[in-house]
C-alpha cells in the first residue's frame, strides 16, 4: 500500500509539473509596457471596425480611418471647416457648390499622388456606390486640374461642410476595383499589415510626408479591439493600451487606479425618446399634442441623472447640444415633472384611459437599462409599455424601419445642430423613423438653407422651440462619457464635432 | 471490426456536419435586407440595398445559397465576410490556434488531471475521496467566466505574473505563448476537471465493484497491475466520454473567457458575425467547430476500443 501510495503521488506530481511548466508561472507578464515616451501609442477600441471601405467607416472611435485616410477638409468641434487635403475653399452663395484647392506633394501609401482626379473619384463613388450614398446623391464633381475640385450638389446643401469632412480620399484604382482588403490613404499613419490581425489588433506606422506629421507625434499606433469592459480596465491598469473609452460601470474602479487618468467628455448623447408618430396615424394617441406633452411630464430628469445615471448626467429638456447654435440657452423646461398635471393633460385629451406602446429594445445599448424606469414612469399616465427585443442582422432595420414609432434611444447631439436637425427632425431623418411632414419645419428648413449666420441661428432655434411646444421628442438626460488613459500621455480636449471620443491628434 | 467500426462512425460523423449545418444555414436565412443595409450602413438607399442583396447572392433561394456553400467547402473555399471582405480562411487562420490552444491544452491537462484525481479518490477512498468530492462540486458549480476574472484581478492586475489582455502565437513566441493563455486555460481547467474527474471516479468505483475484479485480486494478482491493466481498461469507456463531453462544454466556456482576456478566438468572431448576420463567417465557424468535436469524438471511440476490447464488438 505504502510504495502505491508513493507511486500514485510520483503519478500526481507529473502533470501538475507539466501543468506548471506550461503556464510558465515562474516569471513575469510577458508583454511590455505599452509605449515608450512618443515611440508607440496603444489605443483600446470597444467595437471592431467593419472592413476597409472608407465610406463605411464608424463616426465613433474612429481611429483606423483617422490614421489611414485623410479628408478634403477637417470639421472642427462646431462644426466649422478647417484645412485638410484643401488648404483654402469657398462656397457658394447658393449652398450648392464647395470649391477647394489641394495642397501640393501629398501622396497615398501606394506612391500615387493625393490629387483632384482621387478626390473626384472618391465623391463620385460616395454618391453612387458608397455606403450613406443618400447624402451625396446627384452631386457633380468637377477637377479642372490636379490641385482645384469643385463639388456640387443638386440642391442647396446647410450641410455642405459636414457632409464634405466625411469622405476619406482614396485612389481611382482601388475605388474602381472595390479593392478593400488593404487600405490606400494619405493620412498620418499607414496600415502595418504584419502587426494586423483583423478584428483584434491594427498596426500603423507614422507617415512622415503628411502634411500635418507633427500634430500626429507618435511614430506607431497599434489600436486593440477590446470588447469587454473587464478586459478594457485591467488592461490600462496594467499599462496594455493607452487609452480608451470606458463606461459607467467601471468610471469608478477606473479613477481610483494608480495611473490612470480620465477625460470626461461632456453630454455627447440626448437621451430620449423619439415620438415620431406626430399625426397618430399609427397609434392616435400619440397624433395629440397634450399626450406627447403629458409623456413629458412624467420623468422627473433630475432624478434620472442623479440615480439612473449615478450623477454622471444632466437633466436635458432640449435635445441638442449645449452650445449648438439650435440650443435655447436658459430656455426653463417646459415640462416639469408633474404627474397630476400629466394626467390632467391625458383625460383632457381623451386618454385618460391610456393605450399601448411597443418600444423596442436593443440589448447592452444603455436603452434596456433604462426601460424599467420608463416603463414605471409611463404607467402611471396607464401608458402600457410593451418591449420588443430586437436582436440579430435585421433588428437596426426594424428600429428604424417605422414598426415602432417611439425608441428610445442615447443618441448623440452634435456640435453643429444642423446635423441633428438633419437626422432626428427632418421628414427624411434616420430617426424620424415614420418620416411623417411637417410644414413648420420643412420651412424653417428652406430659410435655413437660403441663409447663413445669425439669421441661420434664429431658424433653427425656431425649430427647437416648436419641437419643443409640440412635444417631439421626451428628452431626459445628457449622459457623459468618460474616456480613461494613462498618466504617461496627455489627451487635449476632443476636437470634432461629434464629441464621441478623443481623435488621434488629440493624443500628445 | 475495428476498421469497420471506424468507418460507421465516420459516415455518421458527415451525416451530423451536414444536418447542423443545414440548420445552422436555415437558421440564418431570410435577413437578406438586415444583411446588405449592415454592409452598406444605416443610410443606404433601398435600391442600394438590393443591388448588395443580390450582389452578396442572398437573393437566390435557400436550397441554392447552402448548395454554393458545400461546393465551397469541397473545394476548400468557404467564402469572404460579406463586410470586411476578408476571405473566411484567412480569418478562421488567425481566430482558430487561439480558441483551440486554450481547448487543447485544458484538455489534455483535464486528461491528465482527471485521471489521477478520479482514479486516487476511487482508490483510497477515505478523507482524500471526500476532499476531491467536495472541491469537485466546488469547481463544477463556480461558472469559467467568475473563475477568469477572478484569476485575472488576482494574477495579472493585484500581482503581475501574467498579461491581463492579449494573445502571443505559439509560432511567435512560445514562452509568451504560454503565459498569455496561463490563466484562461487555468479558468477553465478547474470547472472541467471537475466534472471529468468525478465520472471518472464514478466509472472506477464501478468496475472495482465487479465480480471479475474481485476474482482476479482472489487469483492474486497485484493492485497495480490490477489497477493499470484491468480496472482503468474497463472505466475508459465512461471516462473517454466524459472528456468528450468536456470538450464541447470548453468550447462554449472558451467564448466567455476569451472575452475576459480579450483573446483574438473565434468566440468573439462568432458573436459579431452571428449578430452582423454574416453567414460565410458563422457558417466557417460551425464547420471548424464541428469537425473539432467530431475528430475528438472519433479519436475518443478509438481510444476506447484499443484500450478496451469489449467495446469493439458494439
Amino acid at each position: 500500500m505504502r510504495s502505491n501510495r508513493r507511486r500514485a503521488l510520483l503519478a500526481l506530481s507529473i502533470p501538475i509539473s507539466a501543468a506548471i511548466a506550461l503556464s510558465g508561472c515562474t516569471s513575469g507578464p510577458s508583454s511590455s509596457p505599452a509605449s515608450t515616451a512618443k515611440e508607440t501609442l496603444t489605443l483600446g477600441m470597444t467595437a471592431d471596425i467593419t472592413g476597409w471601405d472608407p465610406s463605411n467607416q464608424p463616426a465613433y472611435q474612429n481611429y483606423p480611418m483617422e490614421a489611414i485616410w485623410d479628408t478634403l477638409i477637417r470639421c472642427d468641434a462646431n462644426g466649422k471647416p478647417t484645412p485638410g487635403l484643401a488648404t483654402s475653399w469657398k462656397i457658394s452663395d447658393d449652398q450648392r457648390t464647395l470649391s477647394a484647392t489641394l495642397r501640393t506633394g501629398q501622396k497615398f501609401s501606394d506612391g500615387t499622388p493625393a490629387d483632384s482626379a482621387a478626390v473626384k473619384a472618391t465623391f463620385d463613388y460616395a454618391a453612387n456606390s458608397g455606403a450613406g450614398s443618400a447624402r451625396y446623391k446627384g452631386l457633380k464633381v468637377e477637377a479642372p486640374d490636379a490641385t482645384h475640385v469643385s463639388i456640387t450638389w443638386p440642391t442647396a446643401n446647410p450641410l455642405i461642410v459636414l457632409n464634405t469632412c466625411n469622405v476619406a480620399i482614396t485612389t481611382p484604382k482601388v475605388l474602381a476595383t472595390k479593392s478593400f482588403t488593404t487600405p490606400v490613404g494619405s493620412g498620418p499613419y499607414t496600415l502595418d499589415k504584419s502587426g494586423t490581425t483583423q478584428g483584434s489588433v491594427y498596426s500603423f506606422s507614422k507617415n512622415n510626408a503628411y502634411w500635418d506629421a507633427k500634430d500626429y507625434p507618435y511614430k506607431k499606433l497599434v489600436v486593440k479591439v477590446i470588447t469587454s469592459d473587464t478586459a478594457v480596465l485591467n488592461a490600462l491598469k496594467t499599462g496594455q493600451i493607452d487609452g480608451s473609452l470606458i463606461t459607467t460601470s467601471t468610471v469608478n474602479q477606473a479613477k481610483s487606479s494608480a495611473g490612470v487618468k480620465i477625460y470626461t467628455l461632456k453630454g455627447p448623447e440626448t437621451t430620449r425618446l423619439l415620438i415620431t408618430d406626430h399625426l397618430g396615424k399609427v397609434i392616435p394617441a400619440l397624433g395629440n399634442v397634450d399626450v406627447r406633452r403629458a409623456m413629458n411630464m412624467v420623468f422627473d430628469k433630475q432624478a434620472i441623472a442623479d440615480k439612473l445615471y449615478l450623477g454622471n448626467a444632466a437633466p436635458a429638456s432640449q435635445i441638442f447640444k449645449p452650445g449648438s447654435d439650435a440650443y435655447i440657452a436658459g430656455m426653463k423646461d417646459p415640462y416639469p415633472y408633474d404627474v397630476a398635471k400629466a394626467k390632467a393633460l391625458m383625460k383632457q385629451a381623451g386618454y385618460e384611459k391610456g393605450f399601448t406602446l411597443t418600444i423596442p429594445v436593443i440589448a447592452n445599448t444603455g436603452v434596456d437599462q433604462l426601460m424599467p424606469y420608463v416603463t414605471q414612469q409611463l404607467g402611471l399616465i396607464n401608458i402600457k409599455v410593451e418591449q420588443k427585443a430586437l436582436s440579430g442582422p435585421n433588428m437596426y432595420n426594424d428600429l428604424l424601419g417605422g414598426k415602432y414609432p417611439v425608441p428610445l434611444w442615447p443618441l448623440g447631439n452634435y456640435g453643429e445642430s444642423l446635423q441633428d436637425i438633419y437626422d432626428y427632425v427632418l421628414q427624411g431623418g434616420i430617426w424620424n423613423v415614420e418620416h411623417q411632414p411637417d410644414a413648420t419645419v420643412d420651412g424653417l428648413w428652406k430659410t435655413i438653407t437660403m441663409t447663413s449666420g445669425d439669421a441661420r441661428t434664429k431658424a433653427e432655434q425656431q425649430i427647437n422651440t416648436y419641437i419643443t411646444d409640440q412635444a417631439w421628442f421626451v428628452p431626459m438626460a445628457y449622459p457623459n462619457s468618460f474616456y480613461a488613459y494613462s498618466s504617461k500621455i496627455t489627451v487635449q480636449p476632443t476636437s470634432d464635432y461629434a464629441g464621441l471620443n478623443p481623435q488621434l491628434q488629440n493624443f500628445k | 471490426m475495428l476498421a469497420i467500426s471506424i468507418g460507421k462512425k465516420l459516415v455518421r460523423a458527415v451525416a451530423v456536419l451536414l444536418v447542423v449545418t443545414f440548420v445552422t444555414f436555415c437558421m440564418m436565412f431570410g435577413n437578406a435586407d438586415g444583411i446588405a443595409k449592415g454592409v452598406l450602413g444605416l443610410d443606404a438607399q433601398p435600391s442600394d440595398v438590393q443591388k448588395e442583396v443580390v450582389k452578396l447572392g442572398l437573393d437566390q433561394p435557400l436550397l441554392v445559397q447552402y448548395g454554393k456553400w458545400l461546393l465551397g467547402v469541397v473545394t476548400g473555399n468557404l467564402g469572404h465576410s460579406f463586410f470586411t471582405g476578408q476571405s473566411v480562411n484567412e480569418a478562421l487562420a488567425t481566430r482558430v490556434p487561439v480558441t483551440f490552444s486554450l481547448v487543447i491544452v485544458t484538455l489534455i491537462l483535464t486528461m491528465l488531471l482527471s485521471v489521477v484525481i478520479g482514479v486516487t479518490s476511487a482508490i483510497y477512498g477515505g478523507w482524500i475521496d471526500r476532499c476531491v468530492q467536495f472541491l469537485t462540486v466546488l469547481g463544477a458549480a463556480v461558472p469559467a467566466f467568475i473563475i477568469g476574472v477572478a484569476l485575472v484581478f488576482a494574477f495579472a492586475v493585484a500581482i503581475p505574473l501574467f498579461p491581463a489582455t492579449g494573445y502571443v502565437p505559439l509560432t511567435q513566441d512560445p514562452s509568451g505563448w504560454s503565459k498569455s493563455i496561463a490563466l484562461p486555460v487555468l479558468a477553465l481547467l478547474i470547472g472541467s476537471v471537475a466534472g471529468a474527474a468525478s465520472q471518472i471516479r464514478g466509472a472506477v468505483l464501478d468496475v472495482q465493484g465487479r465480480d471479475f475484479v474481485r476474482t482476479l485480486r482472489a487469483r492474486g494478482i497485484r493492485e497495480t497491475p490490477l489497477l493499470f491493466r484491468h480496472v482503468l481498461r474497463s472505466a475508459s469507456g465512461p471516462g473517454l466520454t466524459a472528456l468528450s463531453l468536456q470538450t464541447i462544454a470548453l468550447l462554449g466556456g472558451a467564448v466567455f473567457v476569451e472575452q475576459i482576456y480579450a483573446l483574438p478566438g473565434i468566440g468573439q468572431l462568432a458573436n459579431t458575425a452571428a449578430q452582423q448576420g454574416d453567414v460565410p463567417i458563422v457558417m466557417g465557424i460551425v464547420l471548424v467547430t464541428i469537425v473539432f468535436v467530431l475528430i475528438v469524438n472519433l479519436l475518443g471511440d478509438v481510444a476506447n476500443a484499443a484500450l478496451n476490447p469489449k467495446s469493439r464488438v458494439r
